[in-house]
């Protein structure tokens, strides 16, 4: 099957687009959470070195958010194949690039999000040790945004092989 | 002089803190991190980087859908945070047993 109207020649410009805003955007939201709670156990772990441990949390979950992003990446690419082998329809690109925008961007917001809280709790915690409760809590709250992209990004990219 | 006389009396407690304090500090600088904190830490670096990663190509290449992989691979993320979370609230609650013993030593 050569181009038609359904299958393009730029279709998987909007796959590889996807991939690379999940990659890009996705690392973007962890390299925020992981500096900015660094910034945060850097400053707790001048006086209490012995939290550092328990502090490391956020840069954790942090690296998780990227995981995800890669993973929505490797999907993707697991999907493509040059021209001559496989003709991709418009609406697959198209798919992947939404997959990878939700990951990439629900990233972002995790990211953001555990950055500002790992930094304030992590702070608070030195001084108040009930806080980390609360404070792994918020950021598992804030890590779900990051997983809810994932899940909106593998059911629109299963819906591309069937 | 007279007063570092009047001074030598209360001399012995005041050498006693800062030499016990002194030496507390001197554990701290030697061994800067304990290892087992260290095997630790690259324990879970290990694991987070290998861990979801290749869990999504162990399942695919057992046959396995993609998807069904891209979502094992999450799942191995998160289990590798809890069990992150679990070590060191283990960690913490070891620290403070061995704090509380060495406060009733102390008292007595």
């Amino acid at each position: 099957m050569a181009d038609s109207e359904f299958t393009p020649k730029f279709a998987p410009f909007f796959s590889f687009a996807g991939i690379a805003s999940a990659m890009i955007f996705g690392s973007l939201g962890a390299a925020y959470g992981t500096a900015k709670s660094g910034i945060g156990i850097a400053g707790v772990g001048t006086f209490r070195p012995d939290l550092i441990m328990k502090s490391l949390i956020p840069v954790v979950m942090s690296g998780i958010i990227a995981v995800y992003g890669l993973v929505i990446s490797v999907l993707i690419a697991g999907d493509l194949d040059p021209p001559p082998n496989k003709h991709m329809s418009l609406y697959t690109g198209f798919m992947h690039l939404a997959a990878g925008l939700s990951v990439g961007l629900a990233g972002v917001a995790a990211g953001y999000t555990i950055g500002i809280v790992g930094d304030a709790g992590v702070r608070a915690y030195m001084q108040q040790s009930r806080v980390y409760v609360g404070m792994i809590l918020i950021l598992i709250f804030g890590e779900v945004l990051g997983l809810y992209g994932l899940i909106v990004g593998l059911i629109l990219n299963s819906k591309s092989s069937g | 002089m007279a007063t570092r006389r009047s001074t030598e009396k209360t001399l012995p407690k005041e050498v006693a803190a800062p030499s016990s304090s002194g030496k507390s500090s001197d554990s701290d600088v030697t061994p800067a991190v304990p290892t087992n904190v260290i095997m630790k830490l690259a324990g879970f670096s290990v694991a987070m980087i290998f861990a979801p990663i290749g869990m999504y190509f162990v399942t695919v290449n057992l046959g396995a859908s993609p998807t069904v992989g891209g979502i094992i691979a999450a799942i191995m993320a998160n289990v590798v945070l809890f069990a992150y979370i679990f070590v060191a609230w283990k960690d913490d609650q070891a620290e403070r047993e061995f704090d509380l013993k060495q406060k009733e030593k102390k008292g007595q």
